[in-house]
C-alpha cells in the first residue's frame, strides 16, 4: 500500500478533462429517454440554439418531439458541463489533488483496491491505523466509492487509456454530478413536467449545497450517494406510479447501489416506508403501491444485507424497524382490502377498525419486545441525537464535536440555497395543492430533509436536492404562465432580448429551461391575458433572480468551497499568491526521514492525512471508532510532559505531530481545538484530567500569562510554542506573540526532557517532535547521597603570593545592632 | 477519645434520623456548626447555599434547588444509599451568619465538606461553566467523594398529560365531527403546516433551540437594540423570525404570481395580485440579500445591480 504523495503537476489537471468530456456524453444518454406527452407547437424561430447536434438524433429532428427531446438533451448535456466545470476550481488554482481528511482515507483504500484487487480488499486488514489495534477496513468501509473508482480506473486502462488512479478519484465527485442532475431531472419530470425537471437539473448542477460535498478532489462518499439517493426515489416513483415489478426491482439495484456508498441510506429506508404509511393514512392505497413496497422492501433488504459494513443490521437496528413495521401493516392491510370483497359493509368496518389497530399494536409491541431482550440494538447515538437535540452535548463529546454537527443558522441555509430557500416552500405549495401519490413523497422528503437540515449542518446535503425540485416546480409555474404569449402573438421583442442577453452572461441554463416551457404552453391560450407588458416584466425580474443565483453560485463555489485545506493560500495586498504548502512539507519529510514503521501520535483529524501522504503508522484517524484510545491520546496532550511520556511511551509513540497557526494566524490548529480533547479525556479519566483545571478562574480560556498553570505546562501547549518566544514575527508586537488568538504567549521558556524537536515546517503549521528513548543510565533528579563522611575537597589554603595575611575559618562577623548569625563569611 | 467516638455516633445517628424523614435536610447557623464544620466527621456533606425565600427573587435558586432535590432522591431512595453521603441546604435567611462566616456573596452555590479537612477549591461546584443539572452534580459529587449516583428523573407526567390531552382533544374534535370529515381533507390546511415547518427550520429555529441565543442585543453604552448579529455564526432569535417573515412574504410572492395568471376573475384585480406578487418576490429578496451582505462580511453582490 504505497499511495503516492501527490507530485506538483498542474498538468495533470489537463490531461483528465478530455475523458471527463467523454464519459458525459457517453451517459447522458438517460436524457432523452422520453419527451413527456405534452406535443409542442411549432418550434419558434432561434428557439433552438445551434448545438452540436449528436448524429443519432437527427431523424426526428423534423417533428416537434424530436426537437423537444434534442433541446432538453441538450439542456441537460450543458448543466453537465457546467457542474462539471463549476467543480474545478480547486483544480485549475491548486493541482490535481485529494482535498481534506477522509477523502485521503478513501483514496488510500480505492489506491489498495486498485493495487491489490477486489478480494484483496475485502479482507484488508489495515495494521497502520489505530496502532496497536489495527482496523479491518474491508469490513468497516461503505466500498461502493472505492468499488465505483476501481472500476473506472479498469475500464479506462482495458482500453488502454491509462490515467493515474489519483485523477480518476479526483474527477469522479464532479462526474457523478452530472448524473446527478439528469437523476434529478427524472424525479422531477415524473413529480412535475418537463420543463420543472431541466430546471431543477440546472439548479443542482450548479448550487452551493451540493458542490459543496462535490468539488474536484473532494473524493466522499456523498460525492456519489447523492446520485444513487435522487436515482432511487426516481425509480421508487416510478414504481409506485406504475406498479411494474421492472421498475420496483431497478429501485432495489439503485438502493443497494446506495447502501453500498453511504451510510445515508438510512434515510431511504426510513422514507419509503413514511411515504407507503401516509398513502394508506390517505387511503390511496392501491395495487400498485403493495407490489412496489412489498418488492423494494424484501429484495431491498436482502440486498443491503450484502455489504459487509451493513451485515445483519437491517433486521438488528431499531433505525430499519419502521421498514419492517410498515411492511407488516401493509400485508393486514392488504388482506382486509382482500376481505371486503367477501364481506357486508357492516362486517368489514369493524373488522377493519380491529384488523388494523391490532396489526399495528402487534407490530408496535414486538418492537418494543425485541429492543428489550436485546435482539434488536437501540437507537444509536448519532441517529439519537437527531431527535433528542442535547443529547450528543452530554454524551458523546466526540460527536459534538465535529463543527459539521452543529445546528444550521438561516445564514448558512441562504449560503448554500440563496433563491432556493425562499422559494421552494412555493413549490411545496403547489405540490400538496395538486397533490397525488407521487406529490405525497415529495412533500414527506421536503419536511424530513428540511428537520434533518436544521439540526445538521452536514444533513443540508439530503435537503440541497428536493429544495432544487421544488424550486424548480414554482418557477417553472411561474415561466408557464408568464413566458409563454397569450392571444396567439408573436412573442414580446423585449424578452427574446433578454434571453439573448443571458445567453452571454452566465445563466444560459435558464432561458433554455424557459423556452421548453414556451413550447410546451403555447398552445394553452387564456381567454383573457395580462398582458405582454406585465408578463415581461415578470419574466426578466425572475430571470434576474436566476441569474443572481447563478453568479451567487459561482462566488461561493469559488470562494468558500473550492479550497484543498491541504495546501493553503494566501493573498498579499497587491492579489498575488502565497501557497502554503506546510503540510506537504512536514508529511513527505515524515516519509523521507523516519523509519517506515514509525508511529506518529496527533490528535485523530490528521490521521487519515497521515497515513496517506506520509505512510507511517497512527494511533488514532478520523474513523471515530474507538473512543477510549482517541481519549488516551487527548489525556497525553493535556497531560504535562512527564505523565504524557509515560503515556506515548506504553503507546510505541515515536513522533509526535501538532498543527500550529500562531505564526501565519491559521485558526483551525490544535490549540483552538484543544478543549474538545481535553472533555473527551476527562470523559475517560475524569480522575487525571479535568476541564477546569485549564480555565482561569474567570473561567476564561487564555494563553497568556494569565492563563491557567495547568495549560501552560502541557504537552500540547509546550509542543505548539517550544522557541516560539524567541520568534519576534512583527515590530509592532512582542517576540512570542500568537496571531491567531492576539496574545503573546505566557510561557516563553520551554524546556523538554524526554521529546525533541525534529521537524518544524516553515511556517510553523506542522510541528513535529521525536520522543526520545529512554537513556541508557537513568539520571537521578536528586544528588546521589553522600557516603563518605569526610569532606571529598581537600582544604586548600588561600594564602598566595599577594594575599599573605592569614584568615580564621567560619569567623563570626559582628555588625552593630543586629544579632549574631552564624553565617560563614 | 470514647467521647468523640460517641458524639460522632450521635451525630451520624441524628443525621440518619433526618435523613429518613427528607432527603434534604435544613440548617441554620448552629447546625451548621455542630454537623458541618465541628471536626469528628466520617461523612461527606454536599451544602447548598441558596436563597429561596420569595421575596429574593432569585429564580436561579429554585431551578438549581429542583435539581438538587432530584439528586438528593434519587441517593435517598438508591440501594447503595449509607451513611457517608449526606445533603443539606442552608437558606440564606435562615442562617445570614453562615454566608458570613464563609464569605459567600453569590447565590446558589454547592459546596462539599469532605470528611476530613476543610473544603479546597474543587469542593465548590463550578456553577458558572457547566450549570446545575443533577447528572453534573452527580459527576462532581463522584469525583469528590467516589460516590456514584444515578440520577433517577421522576418521569415528566406533564409532558405526557399534555400529549394525552391534545390527541384526546383532537380525537374527540373528529369523533364529534365524524359526519363532516372534510375538514381533514383541507389540502391548504395541510399545506399552511408544512409551510410552517420548513419556515421554522430555514429560518433557524432549530439552532435557537439548541444555542439559546438572546432576543436581541442592547448595547450597554448607548442602548442601541440591534435585531441583527454581526457575525454569520451567530444569530439572535429577533433575526430568525424577521428572516422567517421574509422567508414567507417572498413565497406568498410566488404563489401570488401563480393566483393572478391561473384564476378566472377580472383582469384588472389580477394584474394588481400579479404586480403585488412580483414586488414581494423582488422587495423582500433584496431585503434579504442586504440583511445576508450585513452579516457575511465580503460578499461581493447587493440588490438587482450585482454587475
Amino acid at each position: 500500500a504505497e499511495p503516492s504523495a501527490p507530485e506538483s503537476k498542474h498538468k495533470s489537471s489537463l490531461n483528465s478533462s478530455p475523458w471527463s468530456g467523454l464519459m458525459a456524453l457517453g451517459n447522458s444518454r438517460h436524457g432523452h429517454h422520453g419527451p413527456g406527452a405534452q406535443c409542442a407547437h411549432k418550434a419558434a424561430g432561434g428557439a433552438a440554439p445551434p448545438k452540436p447536434a449528436p448524429a443519432g438524433l437527427s431523424g426526428g429532428l423534423s417533428q416537434p418531439a424530436g426537437w423537444q427531446s434534442l433541446l432538453s438533451f441538450t439542456i441537460l448535456f450543458l448543466a453537465w458541463l457546467a457542474g462539471f466545470s463549476s467543480r474545478l476550481f480547486a483544480v485549475i488554482r491548486f493541482e490535481s489533488i485529494i482535498h481534506e481528511f477522509d477523502p485521503w482515507f478513501n483514496y488510500r483504500s480505492t489506491h489498495h483496491l486498485a493495487s491489490h484487487g477486489f478480494y484483496e480488499f475485502l479482507n484488508w486488514f489495515d495494521e497502520r491505523a489505530w496502532y496497536p489495534l489495527g482496523r479491518i477496513v474491508g469490513g468497516t468501509v461503505y466500498p461502493g466509492l472505492m468499488i465505483t473508482a476501481g472500476l473506472i480506473h479498469w475500464i479506462l486502462n482495458t482500453l488502454n487509456i491509462t490515467v493515474h488512479i489519483r485523477d480518476v478519484c479526483v474527477f469522479l465527485a464532479p462526474t457523478f454530478s452530472g448524473l446527478t442532475s439528469i437523476s434529478t431531472f427524472l424525479l422531477t419530470r415524473e413529480l412535475w413536467n418537463q420543463g420543472a425537471g431541466l430546471l431543477a437539473a440546472c439548479f443542482i448542477a450548479i448550487v452551493p449545497g451540493y458542490i459543496s460535498r462535490s468539488v474536484a478532489g473532494s473524493f466522499d462518499n456523498e460525492g456519489i450517494a447523492i446520485f444513487a439517493l435522487q436515482f432511487t426515489y426516481y425509480l421508487w416513483v416510478k414504481s409506485v406510479k406504475t406498479g411494474s415489478v421492472f421498475w420496483t426491482m431497478c429501485c432495489c439495484l439503485s438502493y443497494f447501489y446506495m447502501v453500498s456508498a453511504w451510510g445515508g441510506y438510512v434515510f431511504i429506508i426510513n422514507l419509503i416506508p413514511l411515504h407507503v404509511f401516509v398513502l394508506l393514512l390517505m387511503q390511496r392505497y392501491s395495487k400498485r403501491v403493495y407490489i412496489a413496497y412489498s418488492t423494494f422492501y424484501i429484495v431491498g433488504l436482502i440486498l443491503s444485507m450484502q455489504i459487509p459494513f451493513v451485515g445483519f443490521q437491517p433486521i438488528r437496528t431499531s433505525e430499519h424497524m419502521a421498514a419492517a413495521g410498515v411492511f407488516a401493516l401493509l400485508q393486514a392491510y392488504a388482506f382486509l382490502q382482500y376481505l371486503r370483497d367477501r364481506l357486508t359493509k357492516q362486517e368489514f368496518q369493524t373488522l377493519f377498525f380491529l384488523g388494523v389497530s391490532l396489526a399495528a399494536g402487534a407490530v408496535f409491541l414486538s418492537v418494543i419486545y425485541l429492543t428489550y431482550t436485546g435482539y434488536i440494538a437501540p437507537w444509536s447515538g448519532r441517529f439519537y441525537s437527531l431527535w433528542d437535540t442535547g443529547y450528543a452535548k452530554i454524551h458523546i463529546p466526540i460527536i459534538a464535536s465535529v463543527s459539521e454537527h452543529q445546528p444550521t443558522t438561516w445564514v448558512s441555509f441562504f449560503f448554500d440555497l440563496h433563491i432556493l430557500v425562499c422559494t421552494f416552500p412555493a413549490g411545496l405549495w403547489f405540490c400538496i395543492k395538486n397533490i397525488n401519490d407521487e406529490r405525497v413523497f415529495v412533500a414527506l422528503y421536503a419536511i424530513s430533509a428540511v428537520y434533518f437540515a436544521g439540526v445538521m449542518v452536514r444533513l443540508m446535503l439530503t435537503l440541497t436536492p428536493v429544495v432544487c425540485m421544488l424550486s424548480a416546480i414554482a418557477f417553472s409555474n411561474v415561466f408557464e404562465h408568464y413566458l409563454g404569449d397569450d392571444m396567439k402573438r408573436e412573442n414580446p421583442p423585449v424578452e427574446d432580448s433578454s434571453d439573448e442577453d443571458d445567453k452571454r452572461n452566465q445563466g444560459n441554463l435558464y432561458d433554455k429551461a424557459g423556452k421548453v416551457r414556451k413550447h410546451a404552453t403555447e398552445q394553452e391560450k387564456t381567454e383573457e391575458g395580462l398582458g405582454p407588458n406585465i408578463k415581461s416584466i415578470v419574466t426578466m425580474l425572475m430571470l434576474m433572480l436566476l441569474m443572481m443565483f447563478a453568479v451567487h453560485c459561482t462566488w461561493v463555489t469559488s470562494n468558500a468551497y473550492s479550497s484543498p485545506s491541504v495546501v493553503l493560500a494566501s493573498y498579499n495586498h497587491d492579489g498575488t499568491r502565497n501557497i502554503l504548502d506546510d503540510f506537504r512539507e512536514a508529511y513527505f519529510w515524515l516519509r523521507q526521514n523516519t523509519d517506515e514503521h514509525a508511529r506518529v501520535m496527533s490528535w485523530w483529524d490528521y490521521g487519515y492525512q497521515i497515513a496517506g501522504m506520509a505512510n507511517r503508522t497512527t494511533l488514532v484517524d478520523n474513523n471515530t471508532w474507538n473512543n477510549s484510545h482517541i481519549a488516551l491520546v487527548g489525556k497525553a496532550m493535556s497531560s504535562n510532559e512527564t505523565a504524557a511520556y509515560k503515556i506515548m511511551r506504553t503507546l510505541d509513540v515515536d513522533y509526535v505531530l501538532v498543527i500550529f497557526g500562531g505564526v501565519i494566524g491559521y485558526s483551525g490548529d490544535d490549540i483552538n481545538k484543544f478543549l474538545w480533547m481535553v472533555r473527551i479525556a476527562e470523559g475517560e479519566h475524569p480522575k487525571d484530567i479535568r476541564e477546569s483545571d485549564y480555565f482561569t478562574p474567570q473561567g476564561e480560556f487564555r494563553v497568556d500569562k494569565a492563563g491557567s498553570p495547568t495549560l501552560l505546562n502541557c504537552l500540547m501547549y509546550k509542543m505548539s510554542y517550544y522557541r516560539f518566544g524567541e520568534m519576534q514575527l512583527d515590530f509592532r508586537t512582542p517576540p512570542g506573540f500568537d496571531r491567531t488568538r492576539n496574545a503573546e504567549i505566557g510561557n516563553k521558556d520551554i524546556k523538554f526532557k524526554h521529546l525533541e524537536e525534529a521537524f518544524t515546517s516553515e511556517h510553523w503549521l506542522v510541528r513535529i517532535y521525536k520522543v526520545k528513548a529512554p537513556d541508557n543510565r537513568e539520571t537521578l533528579d536528586h544528588k546521589p547521597r553522600v557516603t563518605n563522611i569526610f569532606p571529598k575537597q581537600k582544604y586548600l589554603s588561600k594564602k598566595t603570593t599577594k594575599r599573605k595575611r592569614g584568615y580564621i575559618k567560619n569567623k563570626l562577623v559582628f555588625k552593630k545592632g543586629k544579632k549574631i548569625s552564624k553565617k560563614t563569611v | 477519645q470514647k467521647k468523640k467516638e460517641n458524639l460522632l455516633a450521635e451525630k451520624v445517628e441524628q443525621l440518619m434520623e433526618w435523613s429518613s424523614r427528607r432527603s434534604i435536610f435544613r440548617m441554620n447557623g448552629d447546625k451548621f456548626r455542630k454537623f458541618i464544620k465541628a471536626p469528628p466527621r466520617n461523612y461527606s456533606m454536599i451544602v447548598m447555599f441558596t436563597a429561596l425565600q420569595p421575596q429574593r427573587q432569585c429564580s436561579v435558586c429554585r431551578q438549581a434547588n429542583e435539581e438538587y432535590q432530584i439528586l438528593a432522591n434519587s441517593w435517598r431512595y438508591s440501594s447503595a444509599f449509607c451513611n457517608k453521603l449526606f445533603f443539606s441546604m442552608v437558606d440564606y435567611d435562615e442562617g445570614t451568619d453562615v454566608f458570613q462566616q464563609l464569605n459567600m456573596n453569590s447565590a446558589p452555590t454547592f459546596m462539599h465538606f469532605p470528611p476530613k479537612g476543610r473544603p479546597k477549591r474543587a469542593d465548590t461546584f463550578d456553577l458558572q461553566r457547566i450549570g446545575f443539572a443533577a447528572e453534573q452534580l452527580a459527576k462532581w459529587i463522584a469525583d469528590r467523594t467516589d460516590v456514584h449516583i444515578r440520577v433517577f428523573r421522576p418521569p415528566n407526567y406533564s409532558g405526557t398529560i399534555a400529549l394525552a390531552l391534545l390527541v384526546s382533544l383532537v380525537g374527540g374534535l373528529l369523533y364529534l365531527r365524524r359526519n363532516n370529515l372534510e375538514f381533514i381533507y383541507n389540502k391548504t390546511g395541510w399545506a399552511m403546516v408544512s409551510l410552517c415547518i420548513v419556515f421554522a427550520m430555514t429560518s433557524g429555529q432549530m439552532w435557537n433551540h439548541i444555542r439559546g441565543p438572546p432576543y436581541a442585543h442592547k448595547n450597554p453604552h448607548n442602548g442601541q437594540v440591534s435585531y441583527i448579529h454581526g457575525s454569520s455564526q451567530a444569530q439572535f432569535v429577533a433575526e430568525s423570525h424577521i428572516i422567517l417573515v421574509l422567508n414567507a412574504a417572498i413565497t406568498m410572492g410566488m404563489v401570488l404570481l401563480n393566483e393572478a395568471a391561473t384564476s378566472k376573475g377580472d383582469v384588472g384585480k389580477r394584474r394588481i395580485i400579479c404586480l403585488v406578487g412580483l414586488g414581494l418576490v423582488v422587495f423582500f429578496f433584496s431585503f434579504l440579500l442586504s440583511i445576508f451582505r450585513s452579516k457575511y462580511h465580503g460578499y461581493p453582490y447587493s440588490d438587482l445591480d450585482f454587475e
